[in-house]
């Protein structure tokens, strides 16, 4: 029945990730998210609205591999209403992975989409990841977030929001994970902290430069 | 018959130096530092869709900020308007207030004039 109920959930809200990965022409962004056993630093740059490119490193705590990768985001679609907005994104990258297991370095790819859907009282996002390093280790993620502001804010002030983040990695003993988070931001900065139902920490951080 | 070759010639001359003389005022006005309000030169509101995320409007910032012209910006969420004031004397045409907009991931609805508070 909880599985019933998370799948739902996870088809209703078939929108947005956590953090855009497009920003505007000239804009940099770092990302340094901690989540569910993996830690990852996301560097990239926006030569226009459109697409971005940079640098990702990510380290998997359960599969015990690193990779360094070439990023490349394209934002494929934006939906401009006058009180709300809905993104379309491609990411995708290509690098070197490691394992300690193997000890060996390999090419990999993985590639995936994130939409999101938000208003300035409700969010709702769905990202999507198949990363491919060898028929050994391929993975496919996919996490859906829904988010209900408590207070409207004006520009320039503390942005706070209630989410609930549910992720579902097929292959993994622990399937379906809830976490309910807190999303703070700011300014340039935003800040993300939460507990998953698997006693996982979650902290992530962006800065828009 | 060469009388009238020389007055064809002087026509046409004076066509030519009238019609660039009025194709250049014309390029003038267009590329002149104007916000399409007379009155209001010094300062503009634009009309915006999707202006929702504080975070994510910070993008407007960063672009007009690198325009000459522009003394400052000001986000209003609550009524979707992003409001510009220029500089002594300078100013951004319609059109490139549209495509800085655009380049900020957002869309244009409407310009209204920016000294009465929009």
């Amino acid at each position: 029945m909880k599985k019933l109920s998370i799948t739902f959930l996870l088809l209703l809200f078939i929108v947005a990730s956590h953090s855009r990965p497009v920003s505007y022409p000239g804009g940099w962004t770092v990302m340094q998210t901690n989540e569910l056993g993996n830690h990852n630093l996301h560097i990239h740059y926006s030569p226009s609205a459109k697409y971005s490119i940079g640098y990702r490193g990510e380290l998997m705590d359960q599969s015990d591999i690193k990779f360094h990768t070439f990023q490349f985001n394209r934002l494929v679609k934006r939906w401009n209403k006058p009180q709300e907005q809905a993104n379309f994104y491609w990411k995708s990258g290509i690098g070197v992975f490691t394992s300690n297991a193997t000890n060996n370095n390999q090419f990999g790819v993985f590639t995936g989409f994130a939409a999101d859907w938000e208003t300035r009282r409700y969010f709702t996002s769905y990202e999507n990841r198949y990363f491919y390093l060898n028929n050994k280790h391929k993975e496919f993620t996919q996490k859906a977030r829904i988010g209900i502001a408590p207070y409207i804010g004006n520009y320039g002030d503390l942005h706070t929001w209630l989410m609930l983040q549910v992720e579902n990695t097929p292959q993994n003993p622990d399937n379906f994970v809830v976490t309910p988070l807190l999303r703070f931001f700011k300014g340039p900065v935003m800040i993300e902290t939460g507990y998953s139902d698997n006693d996982e920490f979650l902290f992530n951080f962006i800065y828009r430069l | 018959m060469k009388q009238f070759k020389t007055k064809t010639l002087i026509s046409i001359c004076t066509m030519f130096i009238l019609g660039s003389t009025l194709s250049n005022h014309a390029f003038a006005a267009k590329g002149s530092p104007e916000n399409g309000f007379n009155n209001c030169p010094q300062a503009v509101n634009v009309q915006v869709n999707g202006l929702v995320c504080d975070f994510c409007a910070r993008a407007l910032e960063k672009v007009f900020s690198k325009k000459e012209e522009v003394q400052s910006i000001k986000v209003d969420l609550d009524k979707g308007l992003v409001k510009v004031k220029f500089n002594q004397d300078q100013s951004l045409n319609q059109t490139v207030l549209t495509e800085l907009i655009t380049d900020s991931g957002y869309n244009v609805v409407d310009f209204l004039p920016g000294c009465s508070d929009g």
